[in-house]
């Protein structure tokens, strides 16, 4: 019983991890850049899908379409994207430190543009997720929307690995994350594709956000507590790798739902200890690829 | 955009520029003594992250009860003007004090939410001499007083007190129901020491319960699935929850709609801080609810709460809570104190610390109903809980029976070891 319970958390967790961290591996893969707006484009997300949600429900919209509006107005927050790419692309080739303190300096004033637009207080959806009802089998109760949410994560999962790996656009995108001056030479619009990686990466962040928020509440405290599980995932996975982040995501969750439940006082050490020993033992995460 | 405050900083230093300029080409004369300015207040709360909700619960009542004072001719004579600072961290929020009364020179501090910012913050407010009365804060090292003569600096109730009444609530109600308990509450002091105290006071009226399950959420945490499933596989009859901030509500949703509800009884011991974000649907009826020092919809109510509530139901949309209660005692302990001290003194202005010794003892009536300020400079107020009825208009629960204890009962007496306390205390149970 305590075992599935406990998995059933571990996957949900991982679920919204995997999204947002899928987003960062996909802007690394191919820009080099550690996008630390991340965790800003999640909180984005949700403050922006609550918005919506309820503007929504304003006009008289039914609470069945919950999911569906929620990743709608996530895919519309996502372009933001753009205007951050536009910015970052000044500093592409720099060295990282610069790309590093702008994506910095992005954090802070989506900080207070949240703050400025939402106000400091945290906001809730109500009980929207009961709206689904849930789900019981075999004595277990499961949020038939946590489980949407998991089965979201598995869609996007899919649908990133059918674009990367079956599309021609997929084969553009790697060749450029490969090598962005052959790819170029030969005739892919890189800067064009950049564009591209950064606004789908953004997006997956902010329907992360949105997907989350009737589950919990959107806060200014969101970047930070995300970006800090969301960088174990990359460490662990491997910079870059969206499989990476896959299995990163289910680590750090399962990881996360196991110390809360034998040792609670322990649960940010446990996740960073098994940090600390993919470094010390593979440097370069699970799936990602050594430095040549 | 925050609209609690209507008075700003730069409005008051603007009127002050104005004021002395006129005085010095001799316009209006500025009074020798400066008993017609208004009273200034320096008023501390949190305007941001978790604890925002709270803060603006204690401004909004602020702001209304100098509405009303104001309207009746102002404290001893002297109109009241609020000058509004931001309570973050200790060392920033002590800075905003010092500015509050050097700069502005006001004449009394009044606010703070937080004890780790209020514990630092009075012993200089004490150095300083300035009359200060903290809405919420305390100056207890987890629950040992640090400052158990101050002259200036006046507290609020223990904060103990709302999980002390939790604990004797669940005691002589639910006694026989629970063998198995769990808790829930972010990791720090409080959270420890009140879930102690519960299983201390269990021992001291022969309950023997089982402890399956502690989980120690970090703050500002907004995920708990992974709590609930833990506490699911625990399988506890009662939970203790001391989460207070927006993770209570998305605690109870949580449990909820994973079924921990069903199998488990919630006691609520800060839930006074969030009754406006839990909802019926997750919140089931017979959860024990605690309000602290105010319930909105407590039966025969005084007519300052009826009338308060009903202005911050209609103007916010939302259920006013304790720190509204907090708020308005200040206020009113501060224009006794001074009206009491001034009547001592044949008319004339009363000093700071002749301000402070007429404090000590007094009595006024506040939302909660009767209270007071111990001569140890703590506060005693009401406070109420019970169990959750579904049965009202509202989109949240009430209480079906409205139980209300006097701090008296619930928060150790001036001097007292809190331990010892509650080992030798005669509780009503």
């Amino acid at each position: 019983m305590a075992t599935v319970d406990l998995l059933f958390a571990a996957l949900f967790n991982a679920a919204v991890l995997f999204l947002v961290t899928a987003g960062l591996q996909l802007i690394f893969g191919v820009q080099r850049i550690v996008n630390l707006t991340a965790g800003s484009l999640y909180a984005l997300g949700a403050y922006f899908g609550a918005s919506v949600f309820e503007w929504f429900s304003a006009q008289g919209g039914s609470p069945a379409l919950l999911l569906p509006v929620l990743i709608l107005s996530g895919l519309l927050a996502g372009q933001v994207g753009f205007v951050i790419e536009r910015v970052l692309r000044t500093v592409y080739g720099r060295d990282e430190a610069f790309q590093l303190l702008m994506t910095f300096a992005f954090v802070l004033m989506f900080q207070d543009v949240l703050r400025y637009v939402w106000g400091a207080q945290p906001r809730l959806l109500g009980d929207l997720p009961s709206v689904y009802g849930t789900l019981a089998v075999g004595g277990f109760t499961f949020p038939v929307y946590n489980l949407l949410v998991m089965l979201s994560a598995l869609v996007v999962a899919g649908l990133l690995y059918w674009l990367i790996e079956r599309t021609s656009l997929g084969h553009v995108v790697r060749a450029t994350a490969e090598n962005g001056r052959m790819a170029e030479a030969l005739g892919a619009n890189t800067r064009r594709i950049n564009t591209l990686v950064f606004v789908l990466g953004s997006m997956l962040g902010t329907v992360g956000g949105a997907l989350v928020i009737p589950t919990t509440a959107a806060s200014l405290e969101m970047p930070i507590a995300l970006i800090v599980e969301a960088f174990a995932v990359v460490v662990i996975g491997g910079l870059g790798s969206i499989r990476g982040a896959f299995l990163g995501a289910i680590i750090v969750g399962v990881l996360r739902a196991l110390s809360l439940t034998y040792f609670p006082e322990l649960e940010v050490m446990s996740i960073y200890l098994v940090v600390i020993v993919v470094l010390v033992v593979r440097p370069y995460g699970l799936f990602g690829k050594a430095e040549a | 955009m925050d609209e609690t405050s209507g008075i700003h900083r730069r409005g008051v230093l603007k009127g002050m520029a104005g004021l002395a300029a006129t005085s010095a080409v001799g316009a209006f004369p500025m009074p020798a003594i400066a008993q017609n300015a208004p009273i200034k207040v320096g008023i501390i709360a949190p305007r941001a992250g978790t604890a925002a909700y709270i803060g603006a619960n204690g401004l909004r009542a602020v702001e209304w009860t100098i509405e009303k004072i104001n309207a009746a001719g102002g404290i001893a004579g002297r109109k009241v003007e609020l000058v509004v600072e931001e309570e973050t961290n200790a060392k920033e929020t002590l800075e905003r004090a010092r500015r509050l009364v050097l700069q502005e020179k006001v004449d009394c501090i009044q606010g703070g939410y937080s004890t780790g910012v209020t514990l630092p913050m009075a012993p200089t407010l004490e150095d300083m001499q300035v009359l200060t009365i903290f809405w919420d804060g305390t100056t207890q090292d987890g629950v040992k007083e640090t400052m158990p003569s101050p002259k200036y600096v006046f507290k609020s109730t223990d904060n103990e007190c709302e999980a002390v009444m939790a604990s004797l609530i669940a005691l002589k109600h639910l006694k026989g129901q629970f063998k198995r308990i769990a808790a829930i509450s972010p990791d720090y002091t409080y959270g420890r020491n009140v879930w102690t105290a519960f299983k201390a006071l269990n021992k001291k009226f022969g309950i023997d319960a089982e402890v399956v399950s502690e989980q120690w959420s970090s703050f500002s945490q907004l995920d708990f699935t992974a709590n609930v499933a833990a506490l699911k596989a625990a399988k506890p009859d009662l939970i203790y929850c001391v989460l207070g901030n927006a993770d209570l509500p998305i605690f109870m949703r949580a449990a909820t709609s994973a079924g921990l509800t069903d199998t488990a009884r919630m006691v609520l011991v800060q839930a006074g801080h969030q009754h406006g974000q839990l909802k019926k649907p997750f919140t089931p009826v017979g959860t024990l609810l605690c309000y602290n020092t105010m319930y909105f919809a407590r039966p025969n109510p005084s007519p300052a709460q009826k009338e308060f509530v009903e202005y911050y139901m209609d103007k916010y949309k939302d259920y006013p809570h304790w720190e509204s209660d907090r708020a308005f005692f200040a206020m009113n302990v501060y224009k006794a104190g001074v009206e009491k001290a001034m009547a001592a003194k044949g008319g004339s202005w009363p000093k700071p610390e002749e301000i402070a010794q007429a404090m000590e003892g007094i009595k006024v009536e506040s939302f909660g109903g009767p209270a007071g300020m111990r001569k140890d400079h703590i506060a005693e107020e009401m406070f109420y809980g019970g169990f959750a009825t579904h049965d009202n208009p509202y989109d949240v629960c009430t209480l079906k029976d409205t139980y209300s204890y006097d701090a008296s009962v619930l928060q150790k007496p001036p001097g007292a070891d809190f331990w010892g306390w509650l080992e030798t205390a005669n509780f009503p149970v």
